[in-house]
């Protein structure tokens, strides 16, 4: 499947298309926390970070997630990626630390996927 | 595990496979069976290894080579990354699920 960069809103019914098509109930994805966009699809977080980071992306600000369409909106989103460890950035662990950031993270997912 | 047969499988499916050797891995944990754990853990390392040499996936290495450090991690004991054996395992399980998905 096709890694989709995400910038106006997009169904929900077309992320549960892409989790179909791949993983079953969950999708991956790559969060721009600064450009409020996001690269939705592929088999790997690092994929869907290389297409970020060839439109122009920060590596600093790409946060990886997996998406869970199928749950209720405030289970959706899982904050865990092995692209995520990063200590420069304080974050030791393949889960999101930051609670602001995770927030962060909240906001541009609902400004991007439909309810 | 062959080399040859092993690069003939999708990315999908031997993530997925290297998923099996953690799930594993981690039922002996929970058994208290500190050798077969440790088995396990090599066997991943190794399909990892013949993972991250095949030349299909040369420019998708680096999240294959992050895991292999991770793994290496958890193998030695040292909990750098705050990763444990489930967490492996619940990342590794949706390629498996993905691989048989058209069989």
């Amino acid at each position: 499947m096709a890694i989709q960069i995400v910038r106006e809103k997009i169904a929900l019914g077309a992320v549960k298309k892409m989790a179909q098509e791949t993983f079953g109930d969950m999708v991956k994805a790559v969060v721009d926390v600064e450009r409020e966009v996001m690269a939705v699809g592929g088999e790997l977080h690092a994929d869907a970070e290389a297409v970020l980071l060839s439109d122009d992306s920060r590596q600093q600000n790409l946060w990886g997630i997996n998406i869970y369409p199928e749950k209720p909106q405030a289970e959706r989103i899982e904050f865990s990626a092995l692209i995520n460890i990063r200590p420069s950035q304080g974050n030791r662990s393949a889960q999101i630390q930051d609670v602001k950031l995770r927030e962060q993270i909240r906001r541009v997912v609902s400004k991007l996927v439909g309810a | 595990m062959d080399k040859e047969h092993w690069q003939k499988l999708s990315l999908v499916e031997q993530l997925g496979n290297i998923g099996a050797e953690i799930s594993r891995a981690r039922h002996w944990e929970e058994k208290g069976d500190v050798e077969s754990r440790a088995k396990a853990i090599e066997r991943a390392l190794d399909l990892l290894s013949l993972t991250i040499a095949d030349k299909r996936w040369r420019l998708r290495l680096k999240e294959p080579a992050r895991l292999y450090e991770i793994l290496c991690d958890v193998f030695a004991g040292k909990n750098t990354y705050n990763v444990r054996l489930q967490m492996l395992e619940n990342y590794l399980s949706p390629f498996a699920f993905a691989a048989r998905r058209d069989k």
